[in-house]
């Protein structure tokens, strides 16, 4: 009972237009907290996402996600409190703001290979931090208020990060269908080889860090407006690039649903679950991180599929090419050997 | 610009480079980036306060106990943990060391509370002048204290056969296992020698300052930072780039104030790696 190529070619997309269509109706019936539960959770999902298309399917291991939440988030507020521009404006004004630093900086991040890319992401979101602690016009260290009655609230705001999370969510389906996400997972597995054969790395690398940064910046805007005041450590902090890397890489870095589970059992299980109990729920994030890694280094979401088949007996035929992308287990193991050696 | 800047940021320089030789050695050996780096100079806080604190030890005597204890709570983790990783997926050991990170910071809530904590010494806060300079006893201490480790660093890289496996194993693990070098223990040793280094930053650091269990992050940070204007490779380049980073954030305070101290440590951090990723004092070929 194959579907045919067309329809699986677009069931992914329909099944991503319902469920944002079933969310944006949610703004309307759900209640307060639970709109609240949801703005963070799809902020989460669509900062996890951006660091997704960028690491897992570009190889491009960002710890700076924060930076671009900060430029998205700082970009919205400012123009809010010093403009009095409406919020639909600077909203739009965040993605800009994001990718523009994305822009400024990829000339030197792009050159720095491997973990080295890490470390000069992780330089910058604290540099920026530090640098808006000292900038009065943001608002210094304790940070600016936004005008409560100019911001969306409640069913609006969740309306917005359902938007935001299906953009991200869109994006992801791009990289992993699109002949562009091919041509950037063939970089991330051996850079050499996908230059050989003609493509462009250079411009591949920088339109995933464009986009991953505008979508981030995107998100870091609805946080903005979910958090009201905005002070570097809020919308700045190192956890929200801390928390991409770990939500993504338990749910699956390199697939398109791993990230949706990972927000779900880190920010729902961990984070908010045990929040009176903050040393234990410190201890099991810290504990299933190793765990994961250690015995299903490709992710809950992966592992999950793997034995869903094996249950229903329906094994992918091993004379099936790599190239065919229909299963979602499929992207990683490929890629993870020639890297071993890199790391030598 | 006066003379006590100077020394003060050169003497903290110190203590930055002993945090960033433990990083750059398990990076240079391992193309390991150690995120729990920042819990292992806490650690050997922690570890030093248990004798301090409770028993009333000088810091100086209790440093060594504290290194030798976090070198052998490290090698296992290297030697099963975090070696197994590094044959998988370019991310893998990272985010282990990101979760023993937080694993770290947790049994510090859970053993000692999150309230600051300082070693006491006679020296934690007096001072002393050299050559008509003001500068504090803990840091001339700290600074001496780490000439010696990077030099017993270099030495045992360069002159001994252990130090041989290990820049064999950094150069090319394949060939150094056929060779007949156990990589994995090498790996592992190194890990310990470094995670030694760290607690020696870390009792040190403990006595210049208060420390938290979430103290780890901007120690790691630091490290980083020192790794990176280093480059890999060069014991003395650590040192330069520590000094260095020590000056520039001094002087930079006492041009701009307190709150430019991280931006411009940062920045310059950023512009380093941007411009020179190999870093300003490697040598011409890796060690």
């Amino acid at each position: 009972m194959t579907p045919t190529p067309t329809l699986r070619r677009w069931w992914p997309a329909l099944a991503l237009l319902l469920a944002t269509l079933v969310c944006f109706a949610l703004g309307g019936v759900l209640d307060h907290g639970a709109l609240d539960l949801g703005v963070t959770l799809l902020c989460y999902l669509a900062i996890a996402q951006a660091w997704n298309v960028l690491a897992g399917f570009g190889g491009l291991v960002s710890l700076g996600a924060a930076a671009f939440v900060a430029a998205g988030g700082y970009a919205a507020a400012l123009l809010l409190v010093h403009t009095g521009l409406s919020w639909p404006l600077a909203v739009v004004a965040a993605p800009v703001a994001a990718m523009l630093l994305a822009l400024l900086l990829s000339a030197a991040l792009l050159r720095l290979r491997g973990d080295y890319f890490s470390i000069g992401t992780l330089a910058i979101a604290i540099a920026l931090q530090a640098l808006i602690r000292n900038w009065d016009w943001a608002g210094g260290a304790s940070g600016v208020s936004l005008p409560v009655d100019s911001v969306p609230s409640g069913g609006n705001l969740f309306q917005l990060a359902v938007i935001v999370a299906a953009l991200a969510m869109a994006l992801t389906l791009h990289a992993r269908h699109s002949d562009f996400g091919l041509r950037l997972a063939a970089i991330r597995d051996n850079e050499p080889a996908a230059a050989g054969l003609g493509v462009a790395v250079r411009r591949h690398q920088l339109a995933a860090l464009l986009l991953s940064s505008a979508i981030t910046g995107l998100a870091g805007a609805v946080v903005a407006f979910q958090f009201v005041v905005i002070s570097p450590d809020g919308v700045a902090g190192v956890s929200w690039s801390l928390n991409a890397v770990l939500m993504a890489v338990v749910g699956g870095a390199g697939t398109v649903l791993g990230p949706l589970l990972g927000v779900v059992v880190v920010y729902y299980g961990l984070t908010r679950g045990l929040q009176n109990e903050q040393t234990l729920s410190l201890v099991i994030e810290g504990v299933l991180l190793i765990l994961i890694v250690r015995f299903a280094p490709q992710g809950v979401w992966p592992m999950l599929c793997r034995v869903a088949r094996r249950l229903l007996g329906r094994r992918s035929p091993s004379g099936r090419p790599t190239a065919d992308r229909g299963d979602e287990e499929e992207t990683v193991p490929s890629g993870t050997e020639p890297l071993a050696v890199d790391l030598a | 610009m006066s003379l006590d800047v100077l020394a003060a940021g050169i003497l903290a320089g110190g203590l930055y480079a002993l945090i960033g030789l433990g990083i750059s050695l398990v990076f240079g050996v391992l193309g390991l980036m150690n995120l729990a780096h920042g819990e292992l100079v806490i650690g050997g806080a922690y570890l030093a306060s248990l004798l301090v604190v409770d028993a009333g030890w000088d810091p100086l005597a209790a440093l060594p106990l504290a290194m030798a204890t976090m070198a052998l709570i490290a090698y296992p983790l290297q030697r099963y943990l975090l070696t197994p990783l590094l044959r998988d997926s370019k991310s893998a050991p990272l985010v282990a060391t990101f979760g023993l990170s937080l694993l770290g910071q947790a049994l510090f809530q859970a053993a000692f509370g999150t309230h600051p904590k300082a070693l006491p010494a006679s020296y934690a806060d007096t001072g002393l002048s050299m050559l008509g300079v003001r500068v504090q006893t803990v840091y001339v201490i700290a600074f001496g204290l780490t000439v010696v480790l990077c030099a017993a660093t270099h030495l045992v890289l360069t002159r001994t056969r252990a130090g041989s496996a290990v820049r064999a194993a950094s150069a090319d693990p394949g060939t150094a296992a056929v060779l007949g070098i156990d990589v994995n223990r090498v790996y592992a040793m190194t890990f310990a020698g470094a995670a030694a280094l760290a607690a020696a930053g870390g009792v040190l650091t403990g006595v210049a300052q208060s420390f938290t269990p979430s103290s780890g992050l901007p120690l790691l940070l630091t490290g980083f930072a020192v790794m990176a204007l280093a480059g890999i490779g060069s014991v003395g380049g650590v040192l330069a780039a520590g000094v260095a980073l020590g000056v520039l954030q001094s002087v930079s305070v006492s041009l701009f104030g307190g709150g430019w101290r991280d931006v411009v440590v940062y920045l310059a951090f950023f512009l380093v790696l941007a411009v020179r990723p190999q870093g300003l004092f490697r040598k011409a070929h890796a060690a």
